[in-house]
């Protein structure tokens, strides 16, 4: 009798834990874009072995598509509990409440705070909380051809555009290159419009909008000084490759890296496979240096993980798991921004966390394809994006447009940007802002 | 399904079925009657359920202003989000885009569609084997046809470019989803593409019905081939070539895939069709009114151009 | 002046020719994306084009079935590794599309063919406005719908389910489908059935038994139609789907051209994927699809 009350029990207790621990199973459903996804899923397959109860779905998607893809989703109540996220959208997500302040439910959170980038904390806050720990935080910066600037007969790259005009003239007439400048500025991709914000920022009192969310378009701006040079660019010197206006990241990474062009503005981690000996032809060719401009100022930009309502909705064991996971990926563990060290360390992406720079390790990595010096030093004068309101998604699409067209002269650039300014402003309007 | 059709007729058939009087044939009326509307209530069914609704739907939503990054504020505006699609930015610009579009589409795929459909109609043993092939590309979806085309016009490494410059006819690579008119230009072509097969087809199903007498009479009377083709096959193709051409303006006109897959819109906004932006309000300006309202405005643009054609049509027909 | 003889050889030459021309415009892209597929992302960035690929790898199909990430250089892609995990989605999307492609086809099989039945044989009362109404519920641009269809689907929380998009696609289907069989039975004599009809059949034991085996051809025709729209529709399938429930080919081949970090030969694998059943029917059924145009025109 005792025996079989032994074995009864025994198996009770078995039964019993697999069933508690299969019950504690946590699902997380994890939305991000393409980038990088072998290193991707790596991570989570290491975050899944430190906790075996949670398991991790990845979906990855386009980075055009995106913003779409994510909004459907919102729409639909497709489950989605952590994904990653952008400073330009994170208004307008938090305003609809897709979005939920990682601060109310994870307060440990905010001593992070104290150890990131300034332009970083500012893209991931709204109404004074913080919404997300960065996934990596970049800046536009300026990349050029050592061998093409030599070759044309330069010591150094230039300081200011209308240098970077002058060389890239003398470049042109001596055949180096057909079109020495070459940007990424076509509709579908994100990253136009901070491109357009960095030429801003390099003038002094560059700005795209004031305190009270007007814009600042007018003839003397730097908005305006930006699209002037970019039209001279494009068609007074004809320095700037007429592909730009349909390329993507991608697109034009490629052609630099084939040695096509001299000068780019680009965010940063693009270096890191340029002087790539094991995929670039040209490897060690490429090199950064600060923002030409009167200002030297360039726009910073924070991609980051954030919890969404839908995550919450599911109940706390959930939420904590996301906790886990947002922490894990963003945050320190072990004393170590693991995931971040590691994102810089293979593929260079930037960092917010601040640490980091005082890591050797990451110090002699970057410097293997960067400058660690000029990057500190360009991270002192990178600003965040300004007017991060919930409309600026849609008014980046019309001004990004906009641009376009000004270069393409099917509108005058007087008429491109007061066309903006007034889009602006409806929008203002209407968002009671 | 065949049971309770059987059964449901128990209860109409009526008895000595094989007496011919006045009675059974009122009732036979009556039967066919109530068959017919039971034979047609699915189809009318499905097609009410899933475009009235919708449709109500829609004019509703329109009238509304829906902002979903504001969604505590939903204030009644009647027909303004109508007003504001009107006087927006992108509405003539885009419907000018659209109709240059479509035409480009009419142009090609009537233009080479016929000519296609000549080449089809003589008797040789290739033009048989094309015969074969010619439907392949109408099976392919728009969608595919986008990503296939765009990877042949690619700025950097497309095999249109590859080819021009293997041929010396180029020096370098040219952008041509970059430039305004180009991308356009390309758009249609990866249209005409899937569209071609589908009039060709159509137009050899004509010519094969005209009788070789009329030909013969033309070159009798001293007559070049240009002349027979003037004076007998277009007359005698009219109507279908008016099919053609009203079907694809709508299309041309309605086109959303490709610009999705191609261009996204651009250069600037030389490729945002009408259709794009009723994508691009909901989607990514997240402002649904406007949204629907301007789908409801399609619509109706959509309906008048089919009127004005069929008025088109019945002119000629009476002439 | 040219003697028959000649006129009849330059005739030929110039008839060659063109065909030719016609050959590549027509067949190129899809030669041109199938080499595509079997090289590495590398092999395709190279100015000029290899016109013959030189190397060819199965490593991007190998992928996409069964996820293992190729080693080589070539084809790992020149600066950053375009292999996304989309890429591994086509072949569960594909048969999403074709599940629903097959349900619509069937539906438009039954339904269209009973209403068409019914116009083209039976008097009733409010006949030619019902078939009115029927056939300018496809002039309705697609855009005007989708979206309140996408909030109302929405709301009955069946968004991402097969279902919404087998009836939307029967919307699209149905009018064009009772439209052409109409004309298709309109061409069948109705002697045959009359006979039946007075040997004591109703409507419905004549339609089955009598009409439906002579008219094969023409419900094929209609069958092949409903089927590759179904097939290849893109605006509806992308409001409606978001994960691989309903996901369907068109949706992920457009995200797909659209991700900066897939590379062109995986793109290509997933279109030669895709395309396979359209080539299948396009090229069997052509002969009913040939005939099925030629009603139309009547």
């Amino acid at each position: 009798m005792k025996r079989y009350l032994l074995i009864l029990l025994t198996g009770l207790i078995i039964f019993g834990s697999v069933f508690f621990a299969s019950a504690q199973e946590i699902e997380l459903n994890f939305l991000g874009w393409s980038y990088g996804v072998e290193t991707v899923r790596d991570n989570i397959a290491k975050f899944e072995a430190k906790y075996p109860n949670i398991k991790v779905n990845f979906t990855d998607v386009s980075w055009f598509d995106y913003h779409d893809i994510a909004v459907a989703r919102f729409l639909g109540n497709t489950s989605t509990d952590v994904m990653y996220g952008s400073d330009h959208w994170l208004q307008e997500w938090a305003a609809a409440g897709w979005l939920v302040p990682l601060e109310d439910y994870f307060t440990k959170f905010v001593e992070y705070k104290k150890e990131s980038a300034p332009y970083a904390i500012e893209g991931m806050t709204y109404n004074n909380k913080l919404y997300g720990l960065p996934y990596y935080a970049d800046m536009v910066v300026f990349l050029y051809n050592k061998e093409m600037i030599k070759k044309a007969g330069f010591e150094n790259p230039p300081k200011n555009l209308s240098e970077l005009i002058e060389q890239a003239k003398v470049m042109k007439e001596k055949g180096i290159c057909e079109y020495p400048l070459a940007l990424c500025i076509g509709k579908q991709e994100g990253q136009s419009i901070e491109i357009f914000t960095s030429i801003v920022y390099s003038f002094k009192n560059g700005n795209m909008f004031d305190e009270k969310l007007n814009p600042l378009f007018q003839k003397d701006s730097g908005v305006y000084e930006a699209l002037k040079f970019l039209y001279d660019a494009k068609n007074t010197y004809k320095i700037l490759d007429p592909a730009s206006l349909i390329w993507g990241e991608i697109d034009l990474v490629k052609s630099f890296g084939a040695g096509n062009h001299a000068f780019t503005f680009i965010n940063k981690y693009n270096l890191a496979e340029l002087n790539n000996p094991g995929v670039s032809k040209l490897a060690g060719q490429f090199s950064i240096a600060l923002f030409p401009g009167e200002t030297r100022s360039c726009v910073g930009f924070v991609r980051f993980y954030c919890m969404t309502k839908m995550g919450v909705n599911r109940g706390k064991d959930v939420v904590d798991a996301i906790g886990k996971f947002i922490n894990y990926f963003g945050g320190k563990v072990d004393g170590q921004y693991n995931v971040v060290r590691r994102w810089s360390l293979e593929k260079g992406l930037g960092f917010a966390q601040l640490p980091l720079y005082n890591d050797p390790e990451v110090i002699s990595a970057i410097n293997q394809w960067g400058n660690v010096e000029v990057e500190e030093e360009q991270a002192k004068f990178a600003r965040a994006k300004q007017g991060m309101t919930p409309f600026y998604g849609t008014w980046d699409i019309f001004m990004r447009e906009q641009i376009n067209k000004a270069l393409l002269k099917d509108v005058s650039i007087e008429d491109a940007l007061s066309a903006s300014t007034k889009y602006w402003n409806e929008l203002k309007k209407k968002y009671g802002m | 399904m065949k049971d309770i059709f059987l059964s449901l007729e128990v209860l109409f058939r009526p008895r000595g079925i094989r007496r011919r009087d006045v009675s059974l044939v009122i009732m036979k009326k009556k039967i066919g009657n109530m068959t017919g509307y039971i034979m047609i209530l699915p189809v009318v069914a499905i097609i009410s359920v899933f475009t009235i609704y919708p449709l109500f739907y829609a004019i509703k939503t329109s009238l509304y202003e829906i902002l979903l990054a504001r969604p505590f504020l939903r204030p009644y505006v009647g027909y303004g989000n109508y007003l504001e699609v009107i006087k927006s930015y992108y509405f003539f610009k885009s419907l000018l885009n659209s109709l240059v579009y479509a035409a480009m589409c009419v142009f090609m795929v009537t233009v080479v569609g016929l000519g296609v459909s000549l080449l089809l109609n003589c008797r040789y043993k290739i033009t048989n084997v094309l015969r074969i092939i010619i439907v392949v590309p109408w099976a392919i979806p728009f969608v595919v046809s986008g990503v296939m085309w765009k990877w042949i016009f690619n700025s950097s490494y497309g095999a249109f470019n590859g080819l021009l410059y293997s041929l010396g006819i180029t020096d370098a690579y040219v952008s041509w989803l970059g430039h305004p008119l180009y991308a356009k230009i390309c758009l249609a072509i990866a249209h005409a593409w899937k569209e071609i097969p589908f009039a060709a087809i159509l137009f050899l199903a004509v010519l094969q019905t005209i009788p070789r007498e009329l030909y013969d009479a033309v070159r009798v009377d001293g007559g070049t081939s240009w002349m027979a083709f003037k004076y007998v096959t277009l007359p005698l193709i009219k109507p279908v070539l008016l099919v053609v051409v009203i079907w694809e303006t709508v299309i041309g006109f309605t086109m959303f895939d490709l610009v999705y897959v191609m261009t996204g819109g651009g250069p600037g906004d030389s490729t945002s069709l009408i259709s794009w932006y009723t994508y691009a309000e909901t989607f990514k300006f997240l402002n649904l009114g406007k949204g629907a309202a301007l789908s409801i405005l399609l619509a109706l643009i959509v309906l008048a151009m089919i009127i004005i054609y069929l008025k088109v049509i019945r002119v000629e027909q009476v002439y | 002046m040219l003697t028959l003889m000649h006129k009849k050889h330059w005739q030929k030459l110039i008839v060659y020719i063109l065909s030719i021309v016609v050959f590549i415009f027509v067949l190129g892209p899809l030669v041109w994306i199938f080499l595509s597929s079997l090289q590495g992302e590398a092999d395709l960035f190279v100015v000029p084009p290899n016109w013959i690929p030189k190397k060819i790898t199965l490593d991007n199909y190998h992928y996409v079935f069964t996820g293992k990430i190729p080693e080589s250089y070539e084809v790992k892609g020149l600066i950053r590794s375009r292999i996304s995990q989309e890429a591994r989605y086509i072949v569960p999307t594909i048969i999403n599309s074709f599940i629903i492609a097959i349900f619509v086809m069937l539906i438009n099989l039954a339904a269209a063919s009973l209403a068409a039945y019914a116009f083209s044989r039976i008097k009733f009362k409010g006949k030619m406005p019902l078939y009115i109404y029927i056939l300018t519920s496809r002039l309705l641009p697609a855009m005007a719908i989708a979206i309140p269809f996408y909030f109302i689907v929405n709301s009955l929380n069946l968004l991402d389910t097969k279902f919404s998009i087998i009836s939307v696609h029967c919307v699209y289907t149905l009018p064009f489908s009772t439209w052409f069989l109409t004309l298709y039975f309109g061409e069948i004599p109705k002697d045959t059935e009359d006979a039946a009809l007075v040997d004591g059949c109703n409507h419905y034991q004549a339609f089955w038994y009598v009409l439906l085996p002579i008219a094969l051809p023409g419900l094929s025709a209609a069958c092949a139609f409903s089927f590759v729209f179904s097939y290849s529709d893109f605006l509806f399938p992308l409001l409606m789907t978001q994960t691989l429930k309903s996901k369907t080919m068109s949706v992920l081949i457009s995200s797909l051209s659209n991700n900066p970090d897939v590379s062109y030969a995986l793109i290509s694998v997933c279109v030669v994927l895709a395309v396979i059943p359209l080539l299948f029917i396009g090229f069997f059924f052509r002969n009913y699809i040939i005939k099925g145009m030629t009603i139309i025109i009547k």
